[in-house]
């Protein structure tokens, strides 16, 4: 293990080249982005030591990004300007780094600090009228049980205290395949909850939720980290799927970011 | 003319240059499908060192077409290296397209996208030149999947004036035959230099150019030059085969006959290609970086072209004779740079069999001096002290996996007969090293079916795996383990086994019994490889020009993807050779006689077929054939095929390159006979130019590379994340 000398937050963008990126790829292309740039990265202790590089929160494949958050530490301190022009010689297509913080070496670790994350997607084949209700209905239940596969296991929980805002957005008309030009479009926005305890929540839970309070079956045009394809939950053959377009997470929050805006 | 590598902004989309600049696909139609299938990584392109450019501003366009997944195409340093020679031209351009699996063809067919390459996201159809790289029997249905995919005609005769030119090259072209029907031109031999002059032909005779508007009656567009011309010419150029200028004419009972010529441009006889300056230029260092892990993830250099050692089972080293090592210096400055602009933490240095590579040891300890956290590995069959040796200098202070051996064969006298010089003595010592430096896995490869194999020497495979097993199990005890991969002996076209047939079914499925039941024991693990597989390969590997009509039935029948065992779909392909009246087993497993004429003797890799059939002679009586980059020249012929003086025998190919600096000290270059940079430096008349001298010139010089590596490669044990894979590539061309 190398010593550490600095530690960068790094505010970063992800845009459609790197969509279809899987976290753990994600990660490999960042290494490799610091030796292009001869980024004096410090490294992990243990048997391969790795580039010590942590980010908030894994980003899904297929999400496109805005404000997402990593601590890079390094083991030589390096000036802004400097690193900045560093991160330019390698950084991977599809990734802007768009802020750079210098953080106290022995600061809190990144990931407990999170407490929320905003999304925006635009729903395909869903009138804005119904889906406000439906809205409301899930911003207005005490309750919302759900299942969550992980691997071969499922897992129950409330999805409830992991949705912190739900309402309506325009479209992004641009978003849209030239072959659904004429489907009903819809924007949704988000926020969720990303909790030690409970969990973060997921954004295409939501829009099962949705789905199954409009009574119509989800063809996901992203949220599969295992990369096993695409989900379909009871196809009901009546009314064309829920189709999710374009899913961007606009920001991660810090607690000290949203301090007394959360409760409980 | 704006080009976008990483880094710079995006290029405007349209340049108002005067070259055919059709319109993208729709991002959101494409990335609406990559939404739906698996891993979409596979398609959407923008990997580092991939090259965008400005249509309207490039002359000629290639797209690269591999007919494999992604994770194999990706991996293929040819593709690596073409892509960055045409796109260093400013007035070329390359992009990339790989077969789809099954689910994106799917949502393909079922909303009407044609296939896109990566980079531009341009439909196959509007490129100038499709380039197919064909390094395996099994893709050819994969390659129909994506030329229909991409909008292209399959066949030369369906194709319109505005498609595509469909070039193919790779290790499995020597014999194009079987796929003779789908591809307008093949390009026999090595890519780098060839795959510039298409491109400067086509230019000069407009291929690329759309004509006046107006000029096509039925509306489709046409370029500067038909068809027909365009392949007159690219069939002058040296290592160009167009196969549609050549018509196979069959006796009564099946056998093939000859071909006759059908236009002046075809030359009688189409030898492979020889890439210049390898030894002193490198290509292919700004290479591809993919987005998602791939079979080989890692930046590969390659040291040495071509091999010596004359296993006459192979077809990679009779293939790609002569032998040609790079300058120990040249490819130290190349393994940094590559590492450099990759940001890969692992480097390959290939080649058949890179123990055999002079400098090996000069270049593995300077890469470890000035790179110590890269991770070199060195993929060699090679079976003897050396390359445990420096597999264990190259891994200190890392993980100890498995480590590989190639004896191919089980019984010395088989071993002699493939000439795989090695005995058994050897193998059970280097098994030993390997054990005592701390692996505690041992891989074997081994062929079964060889040319006069009998059960005994089936046997003799348990029987030394036995001994190997034994040999760990005394140093490591329970945790000793060997793995056999047996895989079957496939006649590979220009080589001296090329007459001899694969083994049938039942005889195959008899020998893997037998040894299943002799290899019966703890910690010995066998692997083998499904002689339906085998013989399918083995009949398109010595195939002829009526396979065309074959693949295409089994791949509209459904086949394809076939060499992946999920996919591999025999009934499919028996219908098929069933309709056209045409058994595979005939072509595959067949001892055809030596005088019988062969599909594809209008073809050269450079060996002639007297040194063929001398060498399979020498085969039947067990006798072995000298290594010339140490022994007496064998006369194998390249140098009279191809005009490349490769050296050997008197001088061999190392004193070419061996040479010291004024002051005695160094390692430097001096170009090969004839190069004006040799003069003053060596004089080759003054070498001596016995067999024997060289042989014992290298046992001699065999202590250095442990000096070298052994004492200062084990000091740096900080950051060393060791890889011993002198290995995997031993599953490749080279043991089948």
């Amino acid at each position: 293990m190398s010593e550490i000398r600095q530690r960068w937050r790094l505010v970063f963008a992800r845009d459609e080249e790197a969509r279809f990126l899987s976290h753990l790829d994600s990660v490999r292309l960042w290494e490799r982005a610091f030796r292009r740039g001869d980024i004096p990265v410090a490294t992990s202790e243990g048997f391969s030591p790795r580039p010590k590089l942590v980010f908030a929160a894994p980003l899904q494949l297929g999400m496109l990004a805005e404000h997402e958050l990593a601590d890079l530490f390094l083991a030589e301190r390096l000036t802004a300007p400097d690193l900045r022009d560093r991160l330019a010689v390698g950084m991977p297509h599809g990734y802007r780094v768009v802020g750079l913080h210098d953080v106290w070496v022995g600061a809190p670790a990144i990931a407990p600090q999170l407490v929320a994350a905003d999304y925006r997607m635009t729903l395909l084949n869903v009138e804005g009228v119904e889906l406000e209700e439906a809205a409301g209905r899930l911003m207005a239940a005490e309750r919302l049980p759900r299942e969550r596969r992980r691997e071969a296991r499922s897992i129950s929980y409330d999805l409830r205290p992991l949705l912190l805002d739900l309402h309506l957005r325009s479209a992004d008309v641009a978003a849209l395949p030239p072959d659904a030009a004429t489907a009903p479009a819809t924007g949704l926005w988000m926020r969720l909850r990303h909790s030690q305890d409970l969990g973060s929540g997921r954004p295409e839970e939501v829009v099962a939720a949705l789905a199954g309070e409009l009574g119509l079956a989800v063809n996901a045009d992203s949220g599969d980290d295992d990369e096993s394809g695409p989900r379909e939950s009871e196809p009901t053959a009546q009314r064309p799927s829920l189709e999710i377009v374009r899913p961007v997470r606009e920001r991660l929050w810090l607690d000290s970011e949203l301090a007394g805006q959360l409760v409980g | 003319m704006t080009t976008r590598t990483q880094g710079q902004p995006p290029s405007p989309p349209h340049g108002g240059g005067p070259f055919h600049d059709p319109p993208p696909l729709p991002p959101p139609a494409v990335e609406r499908i990559l939404g739906r299938v698996r891993k979409p990584g596979r398609y959407a392109g923008g990997e580092w060192n991939s090259v965008q450019k400005d249509w309207a501003a490039t002359a000629v366009k290639w797209c690269f077409a591999y007919p494999d997944l992604y994770e194999i195409g990706m991996s293929n340093l040819g593709l690596r290296i073409l892509y960055e020679v045409v796109n260093d031209r400013p007035d070329r351009l390359a992009e990339r397209c790989f077969a789809p699996d099954t689910d994106l063809q799917t949502e393909l067919r079922a909303v009407g996208v044609p296939l896109w390459s990566l980079e531009t996201r341009r439909p196959l159809r509007e490129f100038d030149v499709i380039g197919l790289s064909l390094g395996f029997e099994l893709v050819c249905t994969n390659l129909l999947t994506m030329l229909d995919l991409g909008g292209v005609g399959l066949t030369t005769s369906e194709r319109s004036e505005a498609d595509p030119l469909v070039v193919a090259g790779g290790s499995i072209v020597m014999n194009p035959e079987p796929i003779a029907d789908f591809v307008d031109a093949v390009v026999l031999g090595e890519g780098e230099d060839v795959v510039l002059e298409i491109g400067d032909v086509l230019e000069s005779l407009g291929w690329n150019r759309r004509a006046e508007a107006g000029s096509a009656a039925d509306g489709e567009w046409r370029r500067g030059v038909d068809r027909a011309t365009a392949l007159r010419a690219l069939a002058r150029i040296p290592g160009v085969y167009v196969p549609s200028f050549y018509r196979p004419q069959y006796l009564a009972d099946g056998r093939f006959d000859r071909l006759d010529r059908l236009d002046d441009a075809a030359p009688a006889t189409v030898t492979a290609r020889i890439a210049a300056d390898f030894e002193t230029h490198v290509r292919g260092i700004r290479q591809l970086v993919p987005n998602i892990g791939i079979v080989f993830d890692r930046a590969q250099l390659e040291v040495m072209r071509g091999c010596t050692r004359g296993c006459r089972f192979c077809g990679a080293g009779m293939h790609t004779r002569p032998l040609r090592e790079r300058a120990p210096d040249v490819a130290i400055e190349a393994a940094e740079a590559i590492l450099r602009a990759t940001g890969y933490e692992e480097i390959g240095l290939t080649s058949l069999s890179t123990a055999d590579y002079t400098y090996v040891g000069e270049v593995a300890t300077e890469l470890r001096r000035r790179r110590p956290e890269a991770i070199l590995s060195l993929p060699s069959t090679r079976v003897d002290a050396f390359t445990v040796e420096l597999a264990d200098a190259l891994s200190s202070g890392g993980r100890r996996g498995g480590f590989t051996f190639a004896p191919e064969a089980g019984s010395q006298r088989l071993r002699d007969t493939i000439n795989k010089g090695v005995s058994d003595e050897e193998i059970a010592r280097c098994a030993q090293l390997a054990f005592d430096r701390g692996w505690t896995a041992v891989k074997l490869y081994f062929m079964i079916g060889l040319p006069g194999e009998t059960m005994d020497d089936v046997l003799a495979i348990a029987a030394i795996s036995r001994r190997v097993l034994e040999t760990g199990r005394r140093r490591h005890g329970g945790r000793a383990q060997v793995k056999v991969n047996v895989s079957t002996f496939l006649p590979k076209v220009m080589t001296p086994f090329q007459w001899d047939g694969l083994d049938t079914t039942e005889e195959i499925e008899a020998k893997v019994d037998a040894l299943r039941k002799a290899m019966h024991a703890k910690g010995l693990v066998m692997s083998w490889h499904d002689p339906n597989s085998s013989l399918l390969e083995g009949a398109l590997g010595r195939g002829d020009r009526r396979l065309g009509t074959v693949i295409r039935r089994a791949w509209e029948r459904g086949a394809q993807l076939d060499a992946w065992d999920e996919h591999f779909d025999f009934a499919a392909w028996l219908e098929a050779f069933a309709a056209y009246g045409l058994d595979p087993a005939w072509y595959a497993q067949r001892d055809i006689p030596t005088d019988e004429s062969l599909p594809w003797a209008h073809l050269s890799a450079g060996v002639s077929n007297a040194f063929l059939l001398r060498d399979r002679k020498r085969a039947l009586a067990a006798r072995t054939t000298a290594d010339c980059h140490w022994g007496p020249c064998s006369n194998c012929g390249v140098p009279d095929a191809t005009g490349f003086a490769c050296g050997t025998g008197a001088q061999g190919p190392r004193d070419l390159l061996v040479a010291v600096g004024d002051d005695g000290s160094g390692w430097q270059y001096v170009g090969p006979p004839g190069d004006p940079r040799r003069a003053g430096r060596v004089d080759l008349s003054a070498t001596p130019d016995t067999g024997a001298n060289v042989s014992a010139d290298r046992d001699e010089r065999r202590g250095w590379p442990y000096d070298l590596l052994g004492t200062e490669m084990q000091s740096k044990s900080a950051g060393l994340k060791g890889l011993a894979s002198l290995v995997e590539a031993a599953g490749g061309e080279s043991t089948g």
